[in-house]
């Protein structure tokens, strides 16, 4: 009679995870029901083009009254795609080459429901194998990559969310690379004889935000006094790992023309003192610094930046700053808004290597977060944008930036330094600024490379995702029609030979790499590449489906999506 | 006691649902929109108001409320707001690895701690009762976390390339693929169905699933990637458990009939083994049963420290990603089995004791 009713409960038990079992598959049939879509309804054949049987396919909004940047993708032949811009665009390359850009079969896209979310297939140096949930993702080379095949079977992601345990398991050999140590362990790691570290020169900036609506930051000479009175190599110093630099520009150097204009201002506190008491202020005044505490590599340790900004305002300029931590969400809805009348600590990293990015984003005549928006800024960047080759635009950078420097929208504090580190015995090594490191380049001498990240990725399907944790492994498997280079934040071809803009930049004609195949064997043509973008870039295509559905980098980078609702 | 368990499972029922309810309010009450903590920093508004209206976050707290109980009791825990998978299937992969970590720590905390509280009390006020006490308090007042990075320290870098390097991380090592059992031998399953779905969630039981298969790298390495792990989470448990053998142990050792046997001349040993240590073991049962319940909702420092996608990490990852659905999903199912465990220890008093009758 015991046994029967442990028995009983046993089965009980049993019977509540076979529960669980059904009801998870349960939604994976629901999943798949919409795998039978046909071709995205936006698609239509192509007007004449060349040879064969080819049907180019083409994506067309119509106009351009939705908002964004993209008009029309248009297939001209098998291996000619054409991009019609609304507008000039002189960092479409950068923007392209992004991951999320990847293009995938259409086949492919159609037989998963335009939710390929963990069985990319790309063009790749690698191929995915498996992707044991919790553990691992392993990849097997390509042995028929067009570029460089990898020296190595197997590649392994692995992740970990703290930095001293990436570094542990490096130490101890169970992996080969790791990203992103703790700024506190850099020297370790170069002293560390087995080990060899590699500096990541990812663009980002730090910086002090006001919102000229509320004042006293409606007047320039408080701000200019403030940025006058702060000693940014003191906190460079003091609160950043070796390789970061106090900004003398917003963005970055390595940006083509980011440090074209004059370098910030010098500290000095005796001229910061007198121009506020100029504007009205003898005795300073008493304001707010709001920061969310989370580290960035633009900002390793918000809490003691945000002190020792408290007390060099105190100290400098007399000025009484309450410090206040807000929730990481609500503190950059407030901040990007325009709503808090204090000053805020902020940063930025770059998406893709443009000037665009820093500048446009953060100055453009829409922009809320620093409030009234400043005409000699953003009528240069019009401009700029409008101008492909940088050696071109130097001069109207070169205004935006002073425009930006006299009227101080933001102190730009630092440029913050990040890292990689691998084995001593792996050659090729490598992270680039923009993107993930480039596998196919690395040898480790031996058969399998074990690379550890932060966070397990999301899904697979890099177009609905942003993290960087979901677009490293995506990329070593999908590739755009252009990729960053190894060692610059120059760009370079990929799926694609070139690029031709016109001459105002609102047309890019791209040549399509032939002979290439995906690793399920089928074809890359032209018809492929517009697929993919459609998918993304189409809120009304049937395969517009992803992870969230999101996919937030074609609405953020080419300025919304076609047939999206509200 | 057949009544007895029907009305324990009834008195659960309410419980759970109170815990539901109560679950729904409080992840909502945690700063931060998941929008934000999902789609990242740079999400637009508009990316927001499509997001919030996908999984129903637009709607009135209510609405929400009702649309996930009538969830619930169609045994759908939701979709995962971060990777918009199933929380069950979720369920499947990440609770496994947390009860097999459960299952070690608590193995080698009864293992070793009733023995030492055995011998604690046995050897009352000696060298050893000194020592073992002693040990007992400092396991207790170690944090999981300290202890758990010392271990790593010492056996994956100070005895890395010897016979005893451990591997500091991780459910199995790099490069080494599981295949479910059913697949090796050669069962054509389909996880769609409920016996599928079960299958499946036993196959993710790494070190079962290497056994019956035959395994034994793969069995040898899950293995090895638990010690750490086990250990360290072992030790409050294995500590509690020997303080309270010997004080409950010689509280019976003081008791009429013990003296009453020792008169009859029975041997030491068998007066403990046959009369006192059967009778010590309820509050001990009662502690393992308790621990059991807190080792598998309370393993998220273990979990994160040694990098395990057990439930723990997973859940403390979603409570990071604001992920609604998994919050929600991972609290009901390890309040379910902390009620099961707890209602499984009231069961084995019966056993235990012949005076605890139930019925």
């Amino acid at each position: 009679m015991k046994t029967t009713r442990w028995v009983a409960l046993l089965a009980l038990f049993g019977l509540i995870v076979a529960a669980c079992g059904s009801s998870t598959t349960d939604t994976t049939e629901t999943t798949a029901a919409t795998t039978t879509t046909v071709a995205p309804a936006t698609t239509t054949t192509a007007p004449a083009e060349p040879s064969a049987d080819f049907q180019g396919e083409s994506l067309d909004a119509g106009s351009c009254d939705y908002g964004g940047k993209i008009e029309s993708i248009t297939a001209l032949d098998e291996f000619t795609v054409e991009f019609d811009l609304c507008s000039s665009d002189p960092a479409f390359l950068q923007k392209a080459a992004f991951t999320p850009f990847g293009i995938q079969p259409e086949e492919h896209l159609q037989e998963t429901g335009g939710a390929p979310l963990d069985n990319p297939i790309g063009t790749g140096p690698f191929m995915l194998e498996q992707w044991d949930r919790g553990n691992q993702i392993v990849f097997k080379a390509n042995p028929d990559y067009y570029g460089q095949v990898p020296a190595f079977d197997t590649l392994v992601y692995r992740w970990a969310t703290e930095g001293a345990q990436r570094l542990l398991e490096l130490q101890s050999g169970n992996v080969d690379q790791i990203t992103n140590p703790s700024p506190e362990d850099f020297q370790t790691i170069q002293d560390d004889p087995n080990l060899q570290f590699i500096p990541i020169a990812n663009p980002n900036v730090f910086y002090m935000g006001f919102t000229n609506t509320f004042a006293p930051f409606d007047d320039v000479n408080v701000r200019q006094a403030i940025a006058k009175g702060i000693d940014r190599q003191r906190i460079v110093d003091n609160f950043y790992p070796d390789g970061s630099v106090v900004a003398s520009h917003f963005t970055p150097c390595a940006i083509p023309n980011g440090c074209t204009g004059d370098d910030w201002y010098d500290f000095d506190p005796e001229a910061a003192r007198q121009q506020l008491a100029d504007a009205g202020f003898p005795d300073g005044f008493s304001t707010k610094i709001f920061y969310r505490d989370v580290f960035r590599t633009y900002l390793p340790d918000p809490g003691a930046v945000a002190v020792e900004i408290q007390t060099q305002l105190k100290d400098n300029l007399n000025i009484d700053a309450e410090v206040v931590v807000m929730e990481s969400g609500d503190f950059i809805d407030q901040s990007t808004s325009g709503n808090l009348d204090g000053i805020h600590l902020l940063g930025w990293g770059a998406d893709y290597p443009h000037i665009t990015n820093f500048l446009d984003f953060h100055f453009n005549e829409n922009q809320t977060q620093f409030g009234n928006n400043f005409p000699e800024i953003y009528d240069a960047l019009k401009q700029g944008a409008k101008i492909g080759n940088p050696d071109d635009a130097v001069d109207v950078y070169t205004t935006a930036n002073n425009a930006i420097k006299d009227l101080v929208p933001m102190i730009p504090i630092a440029h913050g330094a990040a890292a990689s580190a691998a084995l001593a015995s792996v050659e090729g090594a490598n992270y680039p600024p923009f993107g993930a490191p480039q596998f196919e380049f690395t040898n480790p001498g031996k058969d399998t490379f074990v690379y550890m990240q932060n966070n397990e990725p999301i899904s697979l399907y890099c177009a609905d995702e942003t993290d960087g944790e979901s677009l490293s492994p995506c990329q070593q498997v999908v590739e755009p029609l252009y990729t960053y280079a190894i060692d610059s934040g120059d760009v370079v071809p990929r799926l694609a030979t070139s690029c031709d803009p016109n001459e105002d930049l609102t047309v890019w004609t791209c040549h399509l790499r032939t002979g290439v195949t995906f690793h399920d064997g089928s074809t890359f043509d032209a018809n492929d590449v517009v697929a993919s973008w459609s998918v993304g870039l189409d809120a009304s295509n049937p395969l517009h489906v992803g992870n969230t559905g999101g996919f937030d980098y074609f609405a953020y980078l080419w300025d919304g999506l076609m047939n999206a609702e509200g | 006691m057949t009544s007895y368990i029907t009305r324990r499972i009834l008195l659960a029922i309410p419980v759970l649902i109170g815990l539901l309810v109560v679950t729904f309010f409080l992840v909502r009450l945690i700063p931060g929109d998941p929008c934000t903590a999902i789609l990242g920093e740079k999400a637009t508004p508009a990316a927001c108001r499509s997001f919030d209206q996908r999984y129903g976050l637009d709607d009135p707290i209510p609405v929400q409320l009702v649309i996930y109980v009538k969830q619930i009791f169609q045994g759908n825990l939701g979709d995962s707001l971060q990777s918009s998978r199933p929380v069950t299937q979720i369920m499947v992969e990440r609770l496994p690895l947390t009860i097999e970590l459960t299952v070690t720590a608590l193995f080698l905390a009864v293992l070793i701690g009733i023995p030492l509280g055995l011998l604690s009390a046995r050897r009352h006020n000696s060298a050893a009762d000194v020592a073992t006490m002693t040990f007992a308090n400092i396991g207790v007042s170690m944090p999981v976390f300290w202890l758990g990075l010392l271990l790593q320290y010492l056996f994956a870098l100070i005895l890395k390339d010897t016979f005893f390097a451990l591997p500091p991380s991780g459910r199995l090592s790099a490069g080494v693929l599981p295949v479910p059992f059913y697949e090796v031998w050669g069962w054509a399953v389909n996880t769609h169905t409920m016996w599928g779905g079960f299958l499946e969630f036993i196959g993710e039981f790494a070190i079962f699933n290497a056994f019956i298969t035959g395994d034994w790298h793969l069995l040898w390495d899950a293995v090895t990637h638990l010690i750490l792990p086990g250990i360290a989470l072992a030790t409050i448990p294995l500590a509690i458990i020997a303080r309270i053998t010997r004080s409950s142990l010689l509280e019976v050792l003081g008791k009429d009939y013990i003296r009453t046997a020792r008169a009859k001349g029975a041997l030491e040993r068998r007066v403990v083994a046959k009369h006192a240590f059967r009778n010590a073991m309820l509050p001990v049962v009662t502690i393992v049963g308790l621990q059991l319940g807190l080792l598998l909702g309370g393993a998220v420092l273990t979990e994160t420290v040694f990098n395990l996608s057990g439930v723990g990490k997973s859940l403390y990852e979603a409570i990071t990603a604001r992920d609604y659905a998994v919050i929600q999903g991972f609290v009901v199912v390890i309040a379910s089995g902390y009620v099961i465990v707890n209602l499984l220890v009231d069961i084995s008093y019966g056993f235990l004791d012949p005076r605890i009758r139930y019925e």
